[in-house]
């Protein structure tokens, strides 16, 4: 493993233990649900189960269609924040 | 999402169910975790016979509270440190745990797949979400039994978190799949279908109850809650309210787009509020304390206490209007020579703010004093704001000495300073701007422009420690944020005047209201105008 990766896993890691990354991950949820990327989503798994049709569609199907347009999607203030709040918790957690 | 919902047969008691949210923006629940029966489940798959033997049950927990959803310290540490890639170490790429055995392996590399052929292990679990993945279908399998043990290890998991209970969405009983394929005909709500509005018939002055109804016609739990059929009518006569409501929204949402004449709702708030009968203009805000207050009483039959039995206490009361209108307002006395602090809370229904030009005191806080735009609001050159007169209310207030308090701490009467803050908001926050002056030597009314904002950050003016620091912890900040969604006006003077309201559909479409007539307003229409009464409602919504 590089170093980025070293760094990633170690905060990973760190946010884990404080029971952090949940918290996160709440505030993630609501802030792509408030930002409409949500109902984005749900519309294009739609769009991709129309198209494979609803017998034969996979979960693999839909992660690999969705996976890299939810990822664009994303809004540029919705990172900032969660970068923002992971700094804090990271800096908060360090003090202790 | 679309929403569609049953019309209600005619000529039988089906009752009408309500599908789905018309706001995206608002995740709600009940309450209450709704216990769904999975029926017509989506399948399982015969793969699973070969794992669910012996000890099965425990060991698939085991693996769900280490794993995926670690709630305690002692299982987070643990999952931080061995959740990793057996084959290449990373964390990332859909992690996988086999079933059988003791391997990680990302999914996204393939790693677990290799695993599963070498092995024969046919079973993995998804470490981020749960699922369980069967290598000969090549898919997700939603077998019904580890389902089952997957939603109580998460449920546990929360709870252990402080995060309580979370959205789910609505999984259909038996019986309502029966109402549904019984009840064929649906409607289909689309962003800018105007189901739900409707034009009042003024019955002679009556536009002060009709602006409320149409606020609380829009407001989007109760009318949840009223399509939803909820109300169980206790009362013996004909005279419940609550029912009355209840066929209010039926009318309203009914598709009609001819104005509804309110004369039975009329009637019996002149049965129920006495001194609101009579023909002449009333106060809008008098009448909305005055319904909420009789729903309230005729609830009754609605309130339950988590075992079932019905309560009784006026006081822990948790009706739909206590669920939705009320909060709780905390008072701190402070005694000037002990410091020490006197605490009380009291429930409310609306936040009743003064407004400058007013005979009490205003203390005129500068505009934009602490960095301008708190809440998006306009500051004209000295324009008031909500923000300035919430501000004005939880300002600690020194009780001068004409109005000494006895101090428990001093055992004697000192003066003290009184402070106001929001212990509990309410769902809806209703603020009142008083500009009905009724002292004794004036009757006016007070016109002053006071800017309001679409939303509201509530923070600021909170009791909890967090008020006073900017730091909130994460997850938390969202659960103060309000929308505003109703606007009730007066024009003209106290002598002779008439209220209309603005209201919102979806997510931007605001609608005036003039008793029978009803056109489309901009937003800016909507935040222009004077505001008398002004309804917000909370943007997330967590489980109690």
């Amino acid at each position: 493993m590089n170093k980025d990766s070293q760094m990633r896993a170690a905060i990973n890691q760190k946010l884990i233990e404080m029971g952090e990354r949940e918290r996160l991950k709440e505030l993630l949820r609501a802030k792509l649900v408030e930002c409409g990327w949500k109902d984005q989503m749900k519309a294009q798994c739609k769009d991709v189960i129309r198209e494979k049709g609803l017998e034969h569609v996979t979960v693999e199907d839909l992660v690999v269609e969705i996976t890299p347009k939810g990822r664009a999607l994303v809004p540029d203030s919705v990172k900032k924040e969660l970068l923002q709040r992971i700094r804090a918790s990271l800096a908060q957690h360090s003090t202790l | 999402c679309n929403g569609a919902w049953l019309q209600r047969k005619q000529h039988t008691l089906q009752p009408t169910y309500y599908v789905m949210s018309l706001y995206p923006q608002i995740m709600f629940c009940f309450g209450r975790a709704r216990r769904s029966s999975r029926c017509g489940s989506p399948a399982g798959c015969s793969h699973v016979n070969a794992y669910k033997v012996d000890n099965w049950r425990p060991n698939l927990r085991v693996i769900y509270q280490c794993f995926v959803w670690s709630g305690s310290a002692e299982t987070r540490r643990r999952k931080a440190k061995s959740c990793i890639c057996h084959m290449c170490g990373a964390h990332l790429n859909r992690l996988h745990s086999c079933l059988y055995c003791v391997f990680f392996g990302c999914f996204t590399k393939k790693h677990i797949h290799e695993h599963a052929k070498n092995k024969r292990h046919n079973l993995a679990i998804d470490l981020l979400y749960g699922g369980i993945y069967c290598f000969v279908c090549q898919d997700y399998i939603y077998d019904k039994d580890m389902e089952q043990i997957a939603k109580e290890e998460q449920r546990k998991a929360w709870k252990l978190q402080g995060v309580g209970e979370k959205y789910s969405t609505w999984e259909p009983t038996k019986r309502e799949l029966d109402l549904l394929r019984h009840n064929p005909k649906r409607r289909k709500m689309t962003t800018n279908c105007t189901i739900g509005l409707r034009g009042l018939i003024n019955l002679g002055n009556t536009c002060f109850m009709n602006c409320i109804v149409q606020a609380l016609t829009h407001t989007p739990l109760l009318r949840d809650f009223f399509l939803s059929d909820r109300h169980k009518c206790e009362m013996q006569s004909n005279s419940c309210l609550v029912c009355e409501m209840s066929q209010l929204f039926q009318e309203f949402y009914s598709g009609h787009r001819s104005p509804h004449i309110p004369f039975r709702l009329l009637h019996l708030v002149w049965t129920h509020a006495r001194h609101l009968a009579g023909y002449e203009q009333q106060d809008a805000h008098e009448f909305l304390i005055a319904a909420l207050d009789v729903l309230h009483r005729h609830c009754k039959g609605d309130t339950t206490n988590d075992n079932g039995k019905k309560a009784n206490n006026p006081n822990h009361c948790n009706c739909i209007i206590d669920q939705i209108f009320t909060g709780g307002l905390q008072s701190d006395v402070t005694c000037q020579v002990c410091h020490g602090v006197s605490t009380t809370i009291d429930p409310f229904w609306d936040i009743s703010l003064d407004l400058p030009g007013s005979s009490t005191p205003f203390w005129p806080l500068s505009p934009g004093g602490d960095g301008g735009t708190v809440n998006g609001e306009s500051h004209l050159s000295g324009a008031t704001t909500l923000t300035d007169c919430l501000r004005r209310f939880t300002r600690p207030e020194h009780l001068g000495s004409s109005a000494k308090i006895k101090c428990g701490g001093c055992h004697s009467y000192q003066e003290s300073t009184k402070q106001l803050t929001m212990k509990k908001l309410p769902i809806v926050a209703c603020f009142h701007l008083k500009r009905f002056e009724h002292s004794a030597k004036l009757r006016r009314k007070i016109t002053t422009y006071v800017s309001f904002p679409l939303e509201l950050d509530m923070t600021p003016f909170m009791a909890s420690r967090w008020a006073s620091t900017n730091y909130l912890p994460p997850g938390l900040y969202v659960l103060v944020r309000y929308a505003l969604f109703a606007v009730v006006n007066h024009q003209g003077t106290l002598e002779s005047g008439h209220y209309t309201s603005f209201i919102r559909q979806h997510k931007d479409q605001w609608f005036k209201c003039d008793d029978a007539i009803i056109t489309k307003a901009s937003i800016k229409d909507v935040l222009d105008s004077e505001g008398y009464l002004l309804f917000y409602h909370k943007q997330f919504l967590e489980y109690e």
